[in-house]
């Protein structure tokens, strides 16, 4: 039997998990909270990794369930005009720490972020493990507990409707995006 | 249909994931927290196998503080279940609600339906179950039977035992003297039951027969020691089929084999049989003709005492009062016990025709009003039949989204708890 460290995951997967979970939520507070209980969850059922055939997509699915929990205890009660500050101080810092180069960056990242929360959560979260998380429509259908088919057709919504978002067609009108739009 | 291009957004994700910083304290934080969870549980293993402290909750190893106790950490659980889960618990309780609603329909009309003589119901099932009561219980038993068969099950089963029921009551006599009058129980009033019976029943004689049906019916009365309270024969010379009415008085305990002979003379068309329990009415004003009784002889014993004329005319008065009460009641209790002792069969003789409207469209020529009034029967038939089975069908079908979206929250969560 394999015997897994706690140590090792953190190390491996925390960076991941926690930005995953940012995404998903928008949330810093949140993902900190959630990638806390995924990985106190997965700690104490780290024996069915035994009938699981990979760690990455296992511990993706705890932390994206843990997302959901979140999504459900806490966004309703949330004030959103804090999400949008906090938002706002993070891009001000990031520009702050690179002002020449990531300004722009920052800019593009804060729309893109804020066109990512207004996609609903069952688009959101695919996009998000595919596009930032870099699993396989297998494992994220292991993940999210779906079809790869349903999968597929998620992702191909999700980017039709941030594609048609009007903050991004914005920012591809003024050139922040090199042609990233595909017929 | 334009879609974001992949590598872009792979770009432009990590872009934005990256600009989240990872806080330092992280994995520390998770350490911590796992270290202390996996103490809890370790210290909760301790306790579960310690001297009967199963579920008291043990301190933790490394915060100190008590373990929260079971029945507080069940409360917390339900509550998370039910908040994380309230369209199941939703549906949850709304099953329930229909499950309590249904249960209680069904046994709010269980008791007139056990009481219902049945048109094919055998006697045993035509015999009622409710027992007596003290207050008026009232224990009707109807029967629109259409044959002399249907009509055989409405005869209440003769009383053969002590067993409180109805049906024995239905053959039951005045005071105890009768054999087969049923008691009350021990814990009851001590009095035999007093039932008011009374029955209906619509003959249908051959052509010709009406006034023999009626005069053996007389004679019927006689036989079965009781009278005849009315009887009307209308002959039919005014241009209506002849007919007649004839109401008989027989004792409680020939009720069944009056009603059992009457049958015999014809075709039962309807036959409509009533029971009621009034012996609790029955006690109640014997106690208060008791009572005023004894009122009576005490103001009796005061007039003996009485000095002054004064005295003598408000005793007088009262006494008045008294007497006038008690033999109102005495005449309540008069009138329910003639009604206890004799039982009331209304009979209707009629010859076997077709009934008016039957010959109306016997009558009529024309076939095509005969398909239009069987289409609008068949279409007012078929609506009734959808809007009764309406009823039931909602109930399943609410209850089978209700299992399959419980299933479906179960599968699902199952699914992720296996990985």
């Amino acid at each position: 039997m394999v015997e897994h460290r706690l140590e090792d995951w953190l190390e491996e997967g925390y960076a991941g998990s926690f930005r995953t979970a940012c995404l998903i939520l928008g949330n810093r507070a949140d993902a900190e909270e959630a990638v806390q209980d995924a990985f106190l969850r997965a700690w104490r059922f780290r024996d069915a990794l035994t009938s699981v055939p990979s760690v990455k997509p296992w511990l993706y699915r705890v932390v994206v369930n843990s997302c959901y929990s979140k999504l459900r205890q806490e966004i309703p009660h949330r004030d959103h005009r804090a999400e949008d500050a906090e938002l706002a101080e993070r891009m001000a810092s990031a520009s702050a720490s690179d002002p020449a180069s990531s300004a722009e960056r920052s800019e593009v990242a804060g729309v893109v972020l804020a066109a990512l929360q207004r996609l609903p959560v069952s688009l959101r979260v695919p996009v998000v493990l595919r596009y930032y998380a870099d699993l396989s429509e297998r494992d994220i259908a292991l993940a999210i507990g779906r079809r790869p088919g349903t999968v597929k057709s998620r992702l191909h919504e999700a980017r039709r409707r941030l594609a048609d978002d009007p903050d991004i067609l914005l920012l591809g009108a003024n050139g922040a995006l090199d042609d990233p739009v595909e017929a | 249909m334009p879609t974001l291009d992949d590598e872009f957004l792979v770009t432009l994700l990590h872009d934005v994931g990256e600009s989240f910083t990872i806080p330092p304290s992280g994995p520390s934080a998770v350490l911590r927290r796992v270290h202390r969870d996996d103490d809890e549980s370790a210290g909760r293993r301790r306790g579960a196998g310690g001297a009967g402290h199963v579920g008291e909750g043990v301190e933790g190893a490394d915060s100190g503080e008590p373990a929260p106790p079971s029945a507080r950490t069940a409360r917390r659980t339900v509550r998370s279940t039910v908040r994380s889960h309230r369209i199941l618990t939703a549906a949850a309780v709304v099953l329930v609600l229909l499950v309590a609603a249904g249960s209680a329909a069904v046994l709010g009309s269980g008791a007139p339906t056990a009481n219902r003589f049945g048109h094919s119901a055998g006697p045993a099932t035509a015999t009622p179950r409710s027992g007596f009561g003290v207050a008026h219980t009232p224990a009707t038993t109807k029967v629109a039977g259409s044959g002399s068969t249907g009509s055989a099950a409405a005869v209440p089963a003769p009383a053969t035992s002590a067993a409180p029921s109805i049906s024995s009551a239905g053959t039951a006599s005045k005071g105890a003297t009768t054999e087969n009058s049923p008691q009350l129980g021990a814990d009851a009033v001590g009095q035999p039951a007093r039932i008011e019976q009374t029955g209906s029943l619509d003959l249908s004689v051959a052509r010709g027969a009406v006034s023999a049906t009626v005069g053996k019916l007389d004679a019927l009365a006689g036989d079965n020691n009781g009278f005849v309270a009315t009887s009307q024969t209308h002959s039919g010379a005014s241009g209506g089929a002849p007919s007649g009415t004839v109401t008989l008085e027989v004792p409680v305990a020939s009720f069944s084999a009056a009603l059992g002979e009457a049958e015999s003379l014809g075709k039962v068309s309807q036959l409509t049989t009533n029971a009621t329990d009034v012996t609790a009415q029955y006690v109640d004003l014997q106690s208060q003709i008791t009572a005023l009784e004894a009122s009576r002889q005490q103001y009796l014993t005061i007039m003996t005492k009485a000095s002054s004329i004064g005295d003598v005319l408000a005793v007088q008065a009262q006494l008045d009062s008294l007497q006038s009460q008690i033999q109102q009641l005495q005449g309540q209790l008069a009138v329910l016990g003639s009604e206890t002792d004799y039982s009331k069969l209304a009979i209707g003789v009629s010859e076997t025709a077709a009934p008016p409207h039957h010959r109306a469209a016997a009558a009529a020529p024309s076939g095509l009003a005969k398909a239009w009034h069987d289409s609008v029967h068949g279409f007012v038939a078929g609506t009734e039949g959808l809007i009764r089975i309406a009823g039931p069908a909602l109930f399943a079908l609410l209850c089978l989204g209700a299992a399959l979206l419980g299933g479906q929250l179960f599968w699902r969560r199952l699914q992720r708890r296996n990985l």
